[in-house]
């Protein structure tokens, strides 16, 4: 038997049984054209109305939930060597040891890239508008890991918006964990940083938080497998 | 000139363009690609509202009452016969 094993897959499967009945409903009416009578009405505002609607609000709500998953932004395959790096155990890159956390877990480049602010969900969806738009005008036609194919004129960098903000570290690393403390860069830059005036990035650079990214000085493939490379993922998150 | 037929046809579209949006939507469910889901919670939903407008106009004309004495057995395969019979029978 099936089983549902999160309320993103419960909500898949309502809007799928919604689009059923809703389609039951329609073809039935095209294929009988019975009268537009009381009966019929009431269940064409069903067939039109109740269930589609039913489809977008969950398919919506799960939409919007799948869009959270690395998964998702990895669908793109120039987020390839992203996306790939933050998945790999054996990597010890910013963002694969802040995805093998588990309040990152799957949706590891949402918590870290989303805005930190009021309407942040939104202004993240709109921007994620703005990546497709990227994607499909500048970067389709790319090598597999967004590399310019043979001929091809080199490819824009994949650069943010706008720099990465402070609040988006702190809002787990309080700057208050003894852990955190006990490093002296952050001690001595502490009201800088607090401040924003010292930005957690400006030490934690690109190329240690995504090291396969084009944009970072990699090549965007996985690392050649060697002796000094750990067996194992490490333990333990960053404080 | 608004007929039965007329009415009879908006339902039809409505039908149609439902059945669009309910492919568009399904299809941005089973594949939530990027294009595909922006696709969905669009064009979709936007298919899907303008075919409820639709529905809920022609409920309204024929509420009104227009063209109850059409006939309209000889267009597109619709059956004229007891049209509205089940409100009589209220």
């Amino acid at each position: 038997m099936y089983e549902i094993h999160s309320v993103e897959e419960l909500l898949k499967l309502t809007a799928l049984a919604a689009a059923g009945i809703s389609a039951a409903i329609l073809v039935w009416y095209l294929v009988r054209r019975p009268p537009l009578g009381r009966l019929t009405k009431v269940l064409l505002l069903f067939g039109l109305g109740v269930m589609p609607l039913g489809v977008a609000l969950t398919g919506n709500i799960s939409g919007f939930e799948y869009t959270l998953k690395r998964q998702f932004c990895g669908s793109c395959h120039v987020m390839l060597p992203y996306t790939e790096d933050a998945a790999d155990p054996g990597s010890n890159s910013l963002a694969a040891i802040h995805s093998r956390n588990h309040s990152f877990g799957e949706e590891s480049c949402y918590n870290c890239h989303a805005d930190y602010q009021m309407f942040g969900t939104m202004t993240t969806k709109v921007n994620g508008l703005r990546h497709l738009f990227h994607y499909v005008t500048e970067y389709a036609n790319s090598g597999p890991y967004g590399e310019p194919l043979p001929g091809q004129a080199k490819l824009p960098a994949i650069h943010m918006y706008k720099p990465f903000q402070n609040g988006m570290c702190t809002r787990c690393h309080s700057t208050t964990a003894p852990n955190w403390m006990a490093n002296q860069d952050h001690a001595g830059m502490l009201d800088d940083l607090r401040k924003g005036d010292a930005k957690c990035v400006d030490c934690h650079t690109g190329e240690k938080i995504h090291p396969r990214a084009f944009a970072h000085g990699g090549n965007g493939r996985p690392p050649v497998a060697d002796a000094s490379r750990p067996a194992e993922a490490p333990k333990g998150a960053h404080p | 000139m608004i007929s039965r037929l007329t009415i009879r046809r908006l339902v039809l579209i409505s039908i149609i363009t439902t059945l669009v949006s309910l492919v568009l939507m399904v299809a941005g469910i089973v594949y939530p690609k990027p294009l595909l889901l922006v696709l969905s919670m669009s064009m979709g939903q936007l298919f899907g509202t303008l075919s409820l407008a639709l529905y809920l106009l022609a409920i309204v004309l024929d509420l009104q009452g227009v063209g109850e004495h059409d006939d309209i057995r000889p267009h597109i395969g619709f059956e004229g016969e007891g049209e509205g019979e089940d409100e009589k029978q209220v």
